[in-house]
């Protein structure tokens, strides 16, 4: 029975030991790494320099540009799925059909979905041949500095939002009937039903899926980036964790990469502290 | 009641449209990867005329997709078999036993999730390449545990504590050690969460292409997924074999997905309303 009293802390210990020998301590290690030289000052510290350097390079700055984008893209990769779901919810006819179809592309790994977005999207491939017979373009989708980047992230919502759907729908199994009732005896339109009933009932839900569909982009565009563009054209579609692994892997500055890595975190505890901040705000108003 | 209904159907014709959206970008690839070369180039729509199987098997025996193959099914069953095991065994342990320290500990698995693997890529390499893992299948398994443990200890530990402690209380009395519940209560009572679980960390493992770029540079090591970002060099100028090269890399995962969708999203739901 004196062994007993150990039992917990053995069935608990093979996990814990993972999680902070690969993760927590890498995490300390490479905030202190940032602070360290690369090639012959490798180990030295060199205080803020490589951070100095990381916001005088021009990609690095476009890497950061592109996070503010996709801030600003991350309401349209919100409101899609959660209005999809809003329907799906309502029993529109074929509402099993569409939300089975729609969680499909959430299954591909994103160098799937970047390869067979490659076919489509080439210079000389089907969408340009279809837009041709109409006389316009065609259009360089993936080689065109300004058009490139967007092109990645609608992908990115293509292939993601069935993940967000399902969140949504395990959100909406948690709302009260009665209040929809309610509201439709009054004679509410849908989009007041939307505003009033579904959207501050949803609160947690909605922010869940905002916190994880930021994160989503700051950390699972590697596979389309690295297959459709390359961070190309022009480095236009640098992103924080691509510049990382360009640095790591290719130019052999790992004390630089942890640099980037640490602001990469920085950025996403900021964003998830900034939209709960925001939605207890919004909760407030209500 | 009818405007409604109208409304109803005014939504159903986009909802149809993204359907449609959604799934053919897929067909397009099967279809492209029956096709010959010739064929392709002459008209990028036309259906096939044959179900030609020598593109598919052009990709499995010249570019290496076989072996690739072969790779990633080692590493993500072996993956997901250890994920399961010590997810479920600290998932118990956290929630029916009482210990002292439970709950930091508890938050130190839960920590870990907010550790993105982009954040430890550089210490991390380092650390497999110290200790010699580097480029081997048990780093690449170790790293993957290690990346979708925090996330599967925090789901069984949310199952398990829907589960009543009577039942932990009776097999106690019955005289069975804490391991012996483990092994003849909590592991079968377990089987919808780790269903679950398992088909998601299967299909993150098998899906992941940034930390087998970074674990395996060898070849012959290279899974899957990498496999698949070699073709496009490779193939730039014969694009039916590499539609077949990226269908092979697709047929597991779409396989899984028709069979266990339910479980894919239960699991994913799961997660999201636990919290």
């Amino acid at each position: 029975m004196r062994a007993e009293r150990f039992a917990p802390y053995l069935l608990v210990a093979p996990a814990i030991l993972i999680i902070v020998v690969l993760r927590l301590y890498p995490l300390l290690l490479g905030v202190n790494f940032s602070f360290t030289g690369d090639a012959e000052q490798n180990g030295l510290a060199v205080g803020f320099d490589n951070y100095r350097e990381l916001f005088a390079d021009p990609l690095f700055r476009t890497a950061l540009g592109n996070v503010g984008l996709l801030v600003l893209l991350l309401p349209v990769a919100v409101a899609i799925p959660g209005l999809l779901a809003t329907f799906i919810y309502l029993r529109v006819p074929g509402h099993r059909f569409y939300r089975s179809v729609y969680f499909f592309p959430a299954v591909l790994s994103p160098v799937i979905v970047g390869a067979i977005f490659n076919l489509l999207l080439a210079f000389d491939g089907p969408l340009n041949a279809v837009l041709g017979s109409v006389n316009v373009g065609p259009v360089d989708w993936l080689g065109d500095p300004d058009i490139a980047m967007f092109m990645v992230v609608g992908v990115h919502i293509w292939a993601t939002f069935g993940m967000a759907l399902v969140v949504f729908l395990a959100g909406f199994a948690t709302l009260d009937s009665a209040l929809l009732d309610a509201a439709r005896v009054d004679g509410a339109s849908l989009p007041q039903v939307v505003w009033h009933v579904i959207i501050p009932s949803l609160a947690r839900t909605i922010q869940f899926v905002l916190v994880t569909t930021m994160i989503g982009m700051l950390t699972s565009m590697f596979g389309l980036l690295f297959v459709m563009t390359s961070g190309g054209p022009e480095g236009s579609t640098y992103l924080p964790e691509y510049y990382i692994w360009i640095q790591q892997g290719q130019m052999n500055r790992p004390a630089l990469a942890s640099a980037a890595s640490t602001i990469l975190f920085v950025i996403m505890l900021v964003v998830g502290m900034l939209q709960i901040k925001l939605l207890e705000r919004a909760g407030r108003d209500k | 009641m009818s405007r409604l209904r109208l409304g109803r159907w005014a939504v159903a014709i986009p909802m149809s449209l993204l359907a449609l959206a959604t799934i053919y970008p897929l067909l397009f690839t099967v279809n492209v990867a029956m096709k010959t070369r010739r064929d392709y180039i002459l008209d990028r729509f036309s259906l096939t005329d044959a179900l030609r199987w020598e593109n598919i098997s052009t990709a499995w025996n010249s570019v290496g997709m076989g072996r690739y193959f072969a790779n990633s099914l080692l590493v993500v069953t072996s993956s997901v078999v250890l994920l399961l095991l010590l997810g479920s065994m600290a998932g118990f342990a956290l929630s029916q036993l009482r210990f002292r320290g439970s709950s930091v500990l508890f938050l130190g698995c839960l920590a870990g999730l907010f550790v993105p693997f982009q954040v430890i890529m550089v210490p991390l390499a380092r650390i497999m390449a110290d200790t010699a893992l580097i480029d081997t299948y048990p780093g690449l398994v170790l790293v993957y545990v290690a990346q979708f443990l925090p996330f599967t200890v925090f789901l069984m530990t949310s199952y398990y504590r829907g589960i009543p402690s009577d039942i932990i209380d009776a097999a106690r009395l019955d005289g069975n050690s804490v391991y012996g519940v483990y092994r003849r209560i909590m592991l079968p009572l377990g089987t919808p969460a780790l269903l679950s679980v398992g088909i998601l960390n299967a299909l993150f493992c098998w899906n992941d292409v940034l930390m087998s770029l970074v674990m395996m540079p060898s070849v012959e090591h290279r899974t899957l997924m990498v496999g698949v970002t070699s073709l496009r060099g490779q193939y730039s100028d014969d694009i039916p074999t590499f539609a077949s090269g990226v269908l092979i890399a697709a047929v597991p995962v779409l396989a899984v997905y028709l069979f266990l969708q339910r479980q894919i999203a239960d699991g994913v739901a799961a997660g999201s309303t636990k919290g």
